[in-house]
């Protein structure tokens, strides 16, 4: 398998999502504007739950409705992310590799990525994620050069401003809307804040 | 900085107010409470009266939920000071030991409790917690059980056991748990919820057939209940679709399916903001039939 990068606005939101919720497990969705390739890119991701991630109903609801979305967006799901609620422990629970088998079998680059607690901190020189890829039968974890993250300096201030203008509660949930129908999965005034705060030169990424 | 009570124009008996409805309503807002509270003790300790106490116990475990030690200590040792006998100050103590993952510490804290007290449950449950932290689950829903034989009637207790079954895909005892919730709270509406996401979960026709009455009941407990008004309609379409069923229960399911289509429908009408045109023909049930249970309609 080859490259993975990971765009600044997934990355945001997939942290801020763990952030909202620091006693729970939370997962999400990565998704691709890219065609399919060699390497993926990870353009943006989808918060999904924050509760019961091992029961199937709202699991599977959430999944058809993004990828209903995806088709009429011209985004692929890619991925899957997942920062347990124990942060001593970043491996994959049995739902996260059910979830990322799914995901497989559409698409054969599948990225199944665990956001590490124990680095979430805003000094930490490292991206707090482990990534594991497919491979001889069973998710193996990925080379760490094998993954790009472009400027991940501005990408770190950009979640730091995200959290001192409070924007970081903008952040919707699949379970969230669930709860408040009124509520926006698809985050798009999240989304638009933080494009503003990405430089020119970094463009999409 | 401004204080609170500049920034949003409150006296100080409107932030003790809205603290205590915090406290009954038990709401996890800690950042909120550390915010409130601290600028309450701080300037207006004195008007408190013996409220004062209740709020030092509140603030001290929004202060840790927020890593606010220092606001902590100085909370405990105002209640140390006041009640300094107290095994609900000493829990307090423990709950920071906890905070500062010093857990043999606070083990040996609560142990102490538990030999002045054998039967003081919030130490009991703060010994399971520490298990829970640790990531050592199987021996916190061990400790649980025990727990349960002795205190019943600990509706809290009965529904985290729920939330740890469901975590190890232990469905069957899930189940149980949330079974013991309803008979005891017959109007709840989110244990009838979770209790047919579980059923749903388990899967095979007879867990389905069960999951949408109980998607069902919980929509008559609250009709606004989005997960129970989805559950029911995967449920019902599952069930319809399924070939072992007879063709009144198929009709009876698309029925019921078709109505729950109807109210998704109504409700985003009405107060939803759906991003695209995701309407409901995109659910297409059969899309990832067997994401969680090994069986499925067919078994």
């Amino acid at each position: 398998m080859g490259e993975v990068e990971l765009s600044c606005l997934a990355y945001a939101k997939m942290y801020l999502h763990a952030s909202q919720f620091p006693r729970c497990s939370v997962n999400g969705l990565l998704l691709s504007s890219s065609p399919a390739g060699a390497a993926v890119c990870i353009t943006d991701c989808v918060p999904l739950l924050h509760s019961h991630l091992s029961l199937a109903p709202i699991t599977q609801l959430a999944l058809t409705q993004v990828d209903a979305w995806c088709s009429q967006t011209q985004q692929r799901i890619v991925g899957y992310y997942q920062a347990n609620a124990c942060v001593s422990d970043s491996s994959p629970t049995p739902c996260a590799l059910k979830i990322a088998e799914k995901i497989f079998e559409q698409c054969n680059n599948t990225v199944l990525l665990m956001i590490d607690g124990e680095k979430m901190f805003p000094s930490c020189r490292v991206p707090p994620i482990v990534m594991y890829e497919r491979k001889d039968a069973r998710w193996a974890l990925k080379d760490k050069h094998a993954i790009m993250l472009r400027q991940w300096e501005e990408t770190c201030s950009i979640v730091n401003q995200l959290f001192s203008s409070g924007d970081q509660t903008l952040l919707v949930d699949f379970d969230s809307h669930l709860d408040d129908i009124t509520k926006d999965w698809t985050n798009q005034k999240l989304n638009a804040k933080i494009m503003e705060l990405i430089s020119p030169a970094n463009g999409n990424v | 900085m401004s204080s609170i009570s500049e920034l949003y124009d409150v006296c100080w008996e409107e932030m003790r107010d809205k603290l205590r409805k915090w406290r009954e309503e038990n709401y996890r807002n800690s950042e909120q409470i550390v915010d409130v509270g601290e600028e309450l003790i701080n300037e207006h300790a004195s008007k408190l009266g013996d409220d004062v106490w209740i709020i030092y116990e509140q603030v001290m475990i929004a202060a840790l939920d927020c890593s606010r030690d220092d606001l902590a200590w100085s909370c405990l040792q105002e209640l140390k000071r006041q009640f300094p006998d107290s095994h609900r100050v000493k829990r307090l103590a423990g709950m920071r030991l906890e905070a500062l993952e010093r857990y043999e510490d606070a083990n040996k804290l609560y142990d102490s409790i538990l030999q002045d007290d054998p039967t003081n449950t919030a130490a009991r449950k703060r010994k399971i917690s520490i298990l829970q932290a640790q990531g050592k689950s199987s021996e916190a829903i061990r400790e649980l059980n025990e727990y349960l034989e002795q205190f019943v009637g600990d509706q809290e207790a009965w529904h985290e056991l729920s939330e740890l079954y469901i975590n190890e895909h232990d469905y069957a005892k899930a189940a149980f748990c949330l079974e013991e919730l309803m008979m005891t709270n017959p109007h709840n509406h989110l244990y009838c919820e979770q209790y047919a996401e579980v059923k749903y979960t388990q899967g095979g026709l007879e867990n389905l057939e069960l999951a949408r009455k109980y998607f069902a009941q919980a929509l008559k407990l609250n009709n606004r209940n989005m997960r129970a008004l989805f559950g029911l309609y995967m449920s019902a379409s599952h069930i319809a679709a399924s070939p072992k069923v007879s063709a009144k229960v198929k009709k009876d399911n698309v029925k019921y399916a078709a109505w729950a289509t109807s109210q998704i429908s109504r409700a985003y009408q009405v107060r939803g903001c759906l991003p695209t045109s995701v309407g409901l023909h995109t659910i297409q049930v059969t899309f990832w039939p067997r994401l969680m249970s090994s069986n499925n309609c067919s078994n």
